[in-house]
């Protein structure tokens, strides 16, 4: 076949969602890396004066963008393996057709679908000095006060929200898992266990990578959660990435360094995400 | 044979409660307290039945007038939104599953660079594309970018499915002469059915919900959709959050119909007994 | 053409083109404004419908040939709304802006400057609060008019007086400490704040007789961290640390927040404005609120000057139909019809009027005739970040008062040297 040929098939079935994908979102991030190399003066029409890597020279001495990546970092340590373990359980109990089934459903996919800034507020106001948190546990811990607790409870908040996502992911792919090969496990012995780790988990193997990936992606790129919570506060110590750009972009009016925290923010995902998708590729083929 | 309640079955089912009702409980104060008026402040401690309850912030929502054609406007971006994300999605997954052609990871690592980068960033240079474009302030400015942000992740999503469908099936359908357009839309799609179905619940979610873009491209009220139009039920000196709620509650019932409807997709064995041996 | 064969034809033609010359002047001269704010915020319309459906048309009935179009934002993301709009060019006629936003857009050059583009400015703002008028001031030239005005009081109740055994508000900083010692024992907090920047701390400041900076807004250094403000914030720490101020100051957001706090009497006194007399009438129709003055200090009882400017950009095709809106919210007609709706007039000479409205307003006019102005720079956002943190060190005991506000001071510096450069 000519060279160009190959490329003909996959390029019709490509082409016009990658068009649109290029126009409206690559384009406008190669903009955005751009404002990072300049002293944005935001108003249309102004000249920008060009500084080439001084805003990225000032990122990696701010202090504060450190602090605010430790934290976006523990969140997602914290947020992530509870949402694909309970995701993943959840999936695994509702696997049973059941009048219930749709019932249970909608109710672990009910924190999902509500809004985030709705349900911070609840959040904040269990968490609350005097709220239902320190009440069911019998303490008086000021959750909200204290950079370490206010993270548990940001956390919380996020894994109880997230848990309903993994879980319809998971529910999707378990359908996938051949009948045929647990009833030849079963057949051969295996208990539930071993049909889990030597059936079930190899075949919904790139489903789990996928929401590793995704969930790794959304935990350094929390934002609406904490600014509604905390917005960083007391004094900046729940900062997160994403928090601290808002403030330097539409609050200080910052564009240029704005978009270098992002092009960093960026730059660290996509390299966690390689890594992963390597990792899980790797272990795939085994 | 059918035993009711066995152990591990009351286990299972108790379980499940338990869980369930820690996930619904904070979105059951939420309705008890869009049943309270003037709630400026949420008591402690908390209360869960609404005593004296009132219909008061639903009629307020629902008699403004206003919030019909909101709510109108969302549904018709989320529903185009969604159908053509989702779509434009399947083919590019399609694609990227089926075809080996030289530059394939590299292209398709692009796209995954488009879920990485924090939306925000990107809203100014999309501001003065969809000027360009004469985008701004219309309904379509928010379909057409809203399809764009999700392409990514629904074919990230969709792209592993169609990868485990088996060769075979294809195959044979070649050998008896269909195109691979009829492939496509009558192997492929089908089979993919549950993550099509999750593709588009996630999807649906994600651009009835959105704000940010649509508080930064929309300025006519008659253009608003529902995320703007609850913002705006938010006050800096004061707001009341059982009128809030109440709207948030109204606002989520077509999500949930949406979700009701596609989850009848994950039903099992559609792949699982189409390959003997 | 056939028209014009027949005389019908031409009457006919020139009975059109008579229309079309009284038209064309109305049509050249029929403008669209559009008017970017928050008045609809919050589920309650009264302040926006006092705007379309009394304000406007009187304006257009007024105006031949302008139209105003008032487009509702939510406040929490409107700077971003007029942030991404500048940066696209596609921003209103007239903003209701934030007064701390007016330093930052004029010096980008978002803002029309008023006073030179409108002959009549010097009389138009010698009408209105001094403290109020500064907001819009930077370098030299006025970039806005002042549009609505509040202010903080001081506010306890009936429960909280009992308590301390008083008769009468704390009116100094002496009688404030004096009921701390009293109310030690009642489980009552003396006073709660929600945080320690500019909006908080500056009327102690103030009323302590010390300032952020000096006049010309040069140097911080020698004026934030002068004996007095030592003196000021220490009382506040000292008071903080007896168990007399809880940690909502430090910015804990579990805490009790102020509004709910006063009512349900766990603090005895705290500093709001107006708008919270409507919100405890529905939440707590048991509770009276009672206002009093900042209590003085060396420096008398000074406030902090909140509310909103309203401002003309510079990208505004319409120029001259702006400045005549702008003219129009000056007016006693304007800015009675918001006092009624719940907002506080910037002139002075309403003051009377508006007490007559609504009788609580008179301790927040007479506070208003001494309140000042935050530190109206362009990086002025960062301010309200530098105290928190320096002063939340203070409060925790990490370093002594004088260093907190030393090390306060020189970062302000800084911004004041970017500022003058």
């Amino acid at each position: 076949m000519p060279r160009w040929q190959t490329y003909v098939a996959p390029a019709l079935f490509i082409a016009p969602g990658f068009l649109i994908f290029a126009a409206l979102i690559l384009f406008p991030m190669v903009q955005a890396v751009l404002m990072s190399l300049y002293d944005v003066k935001v108003v249309a029409g102004a000249i920008n004066a060009f500084v080439g890597l001084a805003n990225y020279a000032r990122a990696l001495t701010d202090e504060h963008l450190w602090l605010s990546l430790s934290n976006s970092g523990l969140y997602m340590v914290l947020t992530v393996p509870p949402q694909i373990a309970f995701g993943l359980a959840i999936a695994l109990l509702l696997q049973k057709t059941s009048p219930a089934q749709p019932f249970f459903r909608v109710l672990y996919y009910l924190p999902v679908v509500t809004s985030w800034v709705v349900v911070t507020l609840l959040f904040k106001y269990l968490f609350a000095d005097r709220g239902l948190i320190n009440y069911l546990l019998g303490l008086q811990v000021s959750w909200l006060s204290d950079r370490w607790t206010a993270l548990v409870a940001i956390s919380a908040l996020g894994i109880w929200k997230g848990i309903g996502w993994s879980m319809m992911i998971f529910i999707a792919a378990l359908q996938g898992v051949p009948a045929g090969l647990i009833e030849a496990a079963k057949i051969d012995g295996a208990n539930p266990w071993q049909r889990f780790t030597n059936v079930t988990i190899p075949a919904i193997w790139p489903t789990i990578a996928f929401v590793i990936i995704m969930l790794v992606i959304g935990g350094l790129n929390v934002f609406t959660s904490v600014q509604a919570m905390t917005d960083g506060g007391p004094g900046g110590s729940t900062d997160v990435v994403l928090t601290y750009m808002y403030r330097q972009t539409f609050t200080f009016l910052d564009f240029g360094y704005g978009s270098t925290i992002a092009v960093l923010l960026t730059a660290l995902v996509f390299a966690l995400s390689a890594i992963q998708l390597r990792f899980f590729r790797n272990e795939s083929t085994a | 044979m059918k035993k009711r309640l066995s152990p591990l079955e009351t286990l299972r089912i108790s379980t499940l409660a338990a869980g369930a009702l820690v996930m619904v409980t904070p979105f059951v104060y939420m309705v008890s307290t869009s049943f309270k008026a003037q709630q400026y402040v949420l008591q402690i401690p908390p209360q869960f039945i609404p005593s004296p309850a009132t219909l008061s912030n639903y009629e307020r929502i629902l008699l403004r007038g206003d919030f019909g054609q909101y709510f109108l406007n969302s549904l018709f971006v989320a529903v185009t939104a969604t159908a053509l994300s989702v779509f434009l999605s399947a083919m590019m997954a399609y694609g990227f599953a089926r075809y080996r052609f030289p530059g394939r990871e590299w292209l398709f690592r692009l796209l995954l660079l488009g879920l990485m980068i924090p939306a925000m960033m990107l809203i100014v240079p999309q501001f003065l594309i969809a000027k360009w474009f004469g985008l701004i302030d219309t309904l379509w400015g928010l379909i057409v970018f809203y399809v764009a942000g999700n392409l990514a992740l629904n074919t990230f999503l969709l792209r592993g499915f169609f990868e485990a469908l088996p060769q075979e099936l294809d195959d044979a359908m070649q050998i008896d002469g269909a195109t691979v357009w009829r492939r496509f839309t009558g192997l492929a799609l089908p089979l993919a059915r549950p993550a099509l179905a999750t593709a588009t619940i996630f999807t649906f979610l994600a651009t009835w919900d959105e704000y940010a873009w649509a508080l930064t491209s929309i300025t006519s009220p008659e253009n608003k959709t529902l995320p703007i139009a609850i913002a705006l039920l938010q006050g800096p000196k004061g707001t009341q959050w059982g009128l809030v709620f109440a709207a948030s509650i109204l606002a989520i019932t077509p999500v949930i119909a949406v979700f009701l409807i596609f989850q009848r997709h994950f039903v099992q064995g559609l792949t699982a007994g189409a390959v003997k041996g | 053409m056939i028209f014009a064969l027949t005389r019908r034809g031409a009457l006919l033609s020139m009975a059109a083109s008579a229309a079309l010359l009284f038209a064309v002047p109305a049509l050249a001269d029929d403008v669209t404004i559009t008017f970017w704010g928050s008045y609809g915020n919050g589920g309650n319309s009264t302040q926006q419908d006092a705007l379309n459906n009394a304000l406007i048309p009187a304006f257009e009935a007024s105006h031949p040939g302008i139209k105003v179009k008032y487009v509702d934002i939510p406040y929490d993301s409107l700077l971003q709304k007029l942030t991404t709009s500048a940066a696209g060019g596609e921003l209103p006629d007239l903003v209701r802006s934030d007064l701390g936003w007016v330093p930052q857009f004029a010096k980008l050059g978002v803002l029309l400057p008023l006073s030179d583009a409108m002959g009549d400015f010097k009389v138009l703002a010698g009408k209105t609060y001094p403290g109020v008028l500064a907001t819009n001031l930077y370098k030299g030239k006025y970039y806005g008019l002042p549009l609505d005005t509040n202010t903080r009081v001081l506010v306890t109740s009936q429960a909280a007086l009992d308590a301390a055994g008083l008769s009468a508000p704390p009116a100094t900083f002496d009688e404030l400490k004096a009921a701390a010692a009293k109310l030690k024992d009642k489980g009552m907090s003396v006073f709660a704040d929600g945080g320690l920047g500019a909006w908080n701390i500056m009327p102690w400041i103030w009323s302590g007789g010390g300032d952020i900076t000096d006049p010309d807004l040069k140097t911080s250094t020698g004026y934030l961290d002068s004996d007095q403000n030592v003196a000021t914030v220490q009382m506040l720490v000292d008071l903080y640390k007896a168990g007399q101020i809880p940690n909502l100051i430090i910015g804990n957001q579990g805490a009790t927040g102020t509004s709910d706090g006063l009512p349900s009497a766990a603090y005895a006194n705290i500093f709001d404005g107006p708008w919270m007399a409507g919100i405890w009438k529905d939440q707590y129709p048991d509770f009276t609120p009672i206002y009093a003055p900042i209590p003085a200090g060396p420096g008398g009882s000074v406030s902090v000057v909140g509310g909103e400017d309203i401002v003309v950009t510079a990208s505004s095709p319409n120029k001259d139909a702006a400045l005549e809106f702008v003219r129009f919210t000056q007016s006693e007609q304007f800015q009675i019809e918001m006092v009624k709706t719940g907002q506080m007039t910037v002139h002075p000479d309403y003051a009377d009027q508006q007490n007559a409205i609504a009788p609580y307003y008179a301790t927040f006019a007479t506070q208003l005739k001494t309140a000042k102005n935050r530190l109206a720079i362009s990086s002025g956002s960062k301010v309200d970040g530098i105290l928190n943190t320096e002063l939340t060190a203070a409060f925790k005991g990490d370093v002594s008062v004088k260093e907190a506000l030393s090390k306060a001071a020189a970062q302000i510096d800084a911004l004041l040297a970017a500022e003058n450069s």
